[in-house]
């Protein structure tokens, strides 16, 4: 039996999931790429996510509400890709998003749904207070809309059940995975129909770059803004969303950096103490223990603890902090140039925030990275903004599918062969 | 107050152990900085150990490692070829902590760790009630720290009998057949905590036994007990209607083999043995909590030679109830629970097959 989170709350059987899905896919009345109906209710969906009560609660589910604006949709879908001439849906997708970060569950779902596929969704069956918020207004929006939309689009939640898997995985036309390396390699033994693909989205791990030129260039308050900004994309999720900053890298000459680097730190530390983020003792013990090994490792060269909320550590030459070490555990980092830093990259990072680094710069790194790693540079901020393109996939075309329409080739117009005459000699 | 005579290795005021322990463990600390390479890269990297010690004044001065970096790391002050055994830990959850003993340090731990049975047993083997099944013990393919807790323990006993048969069923024939031939002079009875409360608490109650001339040791903490709402004064009352009022408690950790916190039989807590001592922490300072306030534990020992734990800060929370004040002299102190593990609440967090 699984449990039904959406578009009502309810037991259903593992056979009914599958042929609703089916049934939704094949229905005449089905929704199509684009389709006005999902717009509709992603609007109305919006709506709701921002509406002060809410977003005074919940504040994460604020950029998602901005993200499912109709205007910005409408134009993704109503622009036309140059290879294709027609964009369909894929059929049924199969999402298993994080356990934790709320609204990821809601992003690619929302894409996919625009994509004009009916969805199944896995919940974690440890759901969070934003989850069970999100799932509530979900559930309160889809009574106005379309039944074909409510039809077609299930959130479910169930134990560890592999049968329940396997059959998902069977009946589904693209699955969409995230998770550490274990979990995709376990999702990955349930076999996919054979026309059907994986888009999976395995751990990874950020950092940002700050020009030190730059930031001693900047004024008080323009400095004030990129520390809030950082604060955000760290602090927000615990500092574990793949995409939150782990190692500050401070680019410039070596005392410049250093003295930048210092600069910031005493800001965040200021912010920190004034935003109050929730350390409990776990976290705090979590920190030390895994700031520690980082100097037993020789990882780390220093290790400076700022309160529970904030430990800096400073990396050997050659380090970046590769993994989660408790939230608001930063590394510290110079390098001379961006260029020093592209051998440290690899294909485990996703995004590098920045600050004070011209387009042509990041356009050279990213060229010089060649898809070694590193899929999204963004403003220090918006590092937790979620896009349409996500780990280097759009996933509003990778959710849906090209068709090609062509009209038989007119053959080219000839001459009449009179007009030609034979002639002679 | 005058040190009993007959308490063995818990006879130093409070004073005076600072005073014997703070330039015992500062000398551990330099021994350690010396010849474990991670440990002085972890003191040189946090600033915990200014000017070779010359900066610190008291005990709690005195730098302190998460007792969790035994399960990541190898942290071992001898080199390979001294290693003499390596103690490993029942981690609940993922890799066991790995504690490395050269000969002179297993010595030191088991004479240790004797010294304070002694004090609750006495000085002679009593006949032994074992609160587990004789199954456990024998199964030699299994290093499981309740195994190894029952072996260390018959060290300090004879004419065993184990209440539990090879199924975890009371064998009740057995235990009237000891109580018989045992129960009118002083005996021991060991068991994990729990264990003694499923099996020999309802026993008790069931026979109406006599266990008045019993001496109950018993370890391995009150979790699953404070799942059925039986704290250690429900414990104790519980036997004391049985005669059974000699009751000792003890806590200890892999990670600082040797050293165990006994419980006292008259003010209640656990107490320090001589070189020993607890710290409870602030987790939002650091600092030393004041008496009656509840902290992180830390324990400090003056046994670990051989790798660098004698200064381990446990994911115990704890609280000091007083100090010179009790069955022995020191702190007098009582374990509140387990930290839970912090969870990361990332996207590589998912669901899982």
């Amino acid at each position: 039996m699984l449990l039904q989170h959406f578009p009502e709350e309810r037991e259903l059987p593992l056979e009914q999931v599958l042929a609703g899905l089916r049934a939704a896919d094949r229905a005449p009345d089905r929704l199509g790429y684009g389709d006005e109906r999902v717009l509709d209710f992603l609007d109305a969906l919006s709506h709701e996510l921002l509406r002060p009560r809410l977003v005074r609660r919940h504040p994460e589910l604020a950029p998602l509400g901005f993200f499912l604006r109709r205007s910005r949709l409408a134009q993704w879908t109503r622009a036309t890709d140059g290879a294709a001439d027609l964009r369909v849906p894929r059929g049924i997708v199969f999402h298993i998003p994080p356990a934790n970060v709320s609204t990821l569950l809601a992003y690619p779902w929302a894409l996919s749904m625009l994509a004009g596929n009916a969805n199944v969704i896995r919940l974690s069956t440890r759901g969070s207070a934003a989850t069970d918020e999100l799932l509530g207004v979900l559930r309160e929006t889809v009574r106005q809309a379309d039944p074909a939309v409510r039809a077609s689009q299930l959130v479910v939640s169930y134990g560890h059940d592999d049968e329940v898997t396997a059959a998902l995985s069977a009946a589904c036309h693209l699955r969409l995975m995230w998770g550490g390396d274990q979990t995709i390699d376990r999702l990955r033994r349930f076999a996919l129909a054979p026309g059907a693909r994986d888009l999976p989205m395995p751990e990874r791990s950020s950092l940002c770059v700050v020009s030190a030129a730059t930031w001693q260039g900047t004024d008080e308050a323009g400095r004030t803004a990129v520390v809030e900004g950082f604060y955000n994309d760290a602090y927000w999720y615990g500092q574990a969303a793949c995409a939150s900053p782990l190692t500050i890298c401070w680019i410039g000459p070596d005392g410049q950096a250093a003295r930048a680097g210092a600069d910031f730190v005493d800001r965040l530390e200021a912010l920190v103490a004034q935003r109050r983020p929730q350390i409990d003792v776990e976290m705090a013990v979590e920190k030390r223990v895994a700031t520690y090994g980082l100097a037993v490792t020789a990882s780390a060269r220093s290790v400076g603890f700022r309160g529970n909320a904030l430990a800096v550590v400073s990396l050997s030459p050659g380090r970046l902090l590769e993994s989660w070490c408790g939230t608001g555990t930063f590394g510290l980092a110079c390098f001379p140039d961006l260029d020093a830093l592209a051998p440290l990259i690899t294909r485990r990072h996703q995004t590098i925030g920045h600050f004070g680094f011209e387009r042509d710069t990041l356009l050279a790194f990213a060229r010089r990275l060649a898809g070694r790693g590193v899929d999204r540079l963004v403003p220090v901020g918006e590092a937790l903004a979620f896009e349409r393109v996500w780990d280097g996939y759009d996933l509003l075309y990778e959710c849906s599918k090209a068709v090609t329409v062509r009209l038989p080739t007119t053959p080219p117009l000839r001459r009449p062969a009179a007009v030609a005459g034979p002639t002679g000699p | 107050m005058t040190p009993d005579p007959r308490s063995g290795c818990f006879t130093l005021a409070q004073a005076d152990r600072e005073a014997v322990l703070f330039p015992a463990l500062r000398e551990l600390t330099a021994h350690h900085y010396r010849h474990c390479a991670g440990y002085a890269r972890i003191l040189d990297a946090t600033g915990g150990w200014s000017d070779s010690g010359r900066g610190h004044r008291n005990l709690g001065d005195l730098p302190w490692l998460p007792v969790r970096l035994f399960k990541n790391h190898v942290l071992k002050s001898i080199p390979d070829e001294e290693v003499f055994t390596v103690v490993t830990s029942s981690g609940t959850t993922g890799q066991p902590s790995r504690v490395h003993l050269d000969r002179q340090a297993a010595a030191a731990q088991q004479a240790a760790l004797a010294s304070v049975l002694r004090t609750a047993i006495g000085p002679r083997r009593l006949p032994m009630l074992i609160v587990d099944s004789g199954a456990t013990v024998a199964r030699a393919a299994t290093v499981s720290a309740r195994r190894a807790g029952v072996l260390g323990m018959m060290a300090y006993g004879r004419d065993y009998t184990f209440l539990l048969d090879a199924d975890g069923e009371l064998d009740r024939p057995a235990a009237r057949a000891f109580l018989a031939a045992h129960g009118r002079a002083p005996f021991l009875v060991f068991g994990f905590t729990f264990l003694v409360w499923s099996a020999l608490a309802a026993f008790a109650a069931e026979e109406d036994l006599d266990l008045s001339q019993g001496v109950l040791v018993h370890t391995g903490g009150w979790k699953k007990l404070a799942d059925l709402a039986v704290d250690n004064d429900e414990f104790r009352r519980h036997f004391a209607r049985f005669g059974l009022r000699r009751i000792h408690n003890f806590y200890g950790m892999a990670e600082q083999i040797g050293t165990v916190f006994l419980e006292g039989t008259r003010m209640p807590g656990l107490y320090c043995p001589d070189f020993a001592d607890v710290v409870i922490r602030d987790p939002d300072t650091w600092r030393e909590a004041a008496v009656g306030t509840p902290g992180l534990i830390q324990v400090v020992s003056t046994l670990p030679r051989s790798y660098p734990g004698h200064s381990l800060l446990t994911e115990d929370l704890g609280v000091v109830h007083g100090v010179d004040d009790g069955d022995w002299p020191g702190k007098r102190f009582s374990i509140l629970g387990r930290l839970p593990r912090a969870e990361a609440r990332g996207c590589s967090d998912a669901v899982g097959g």
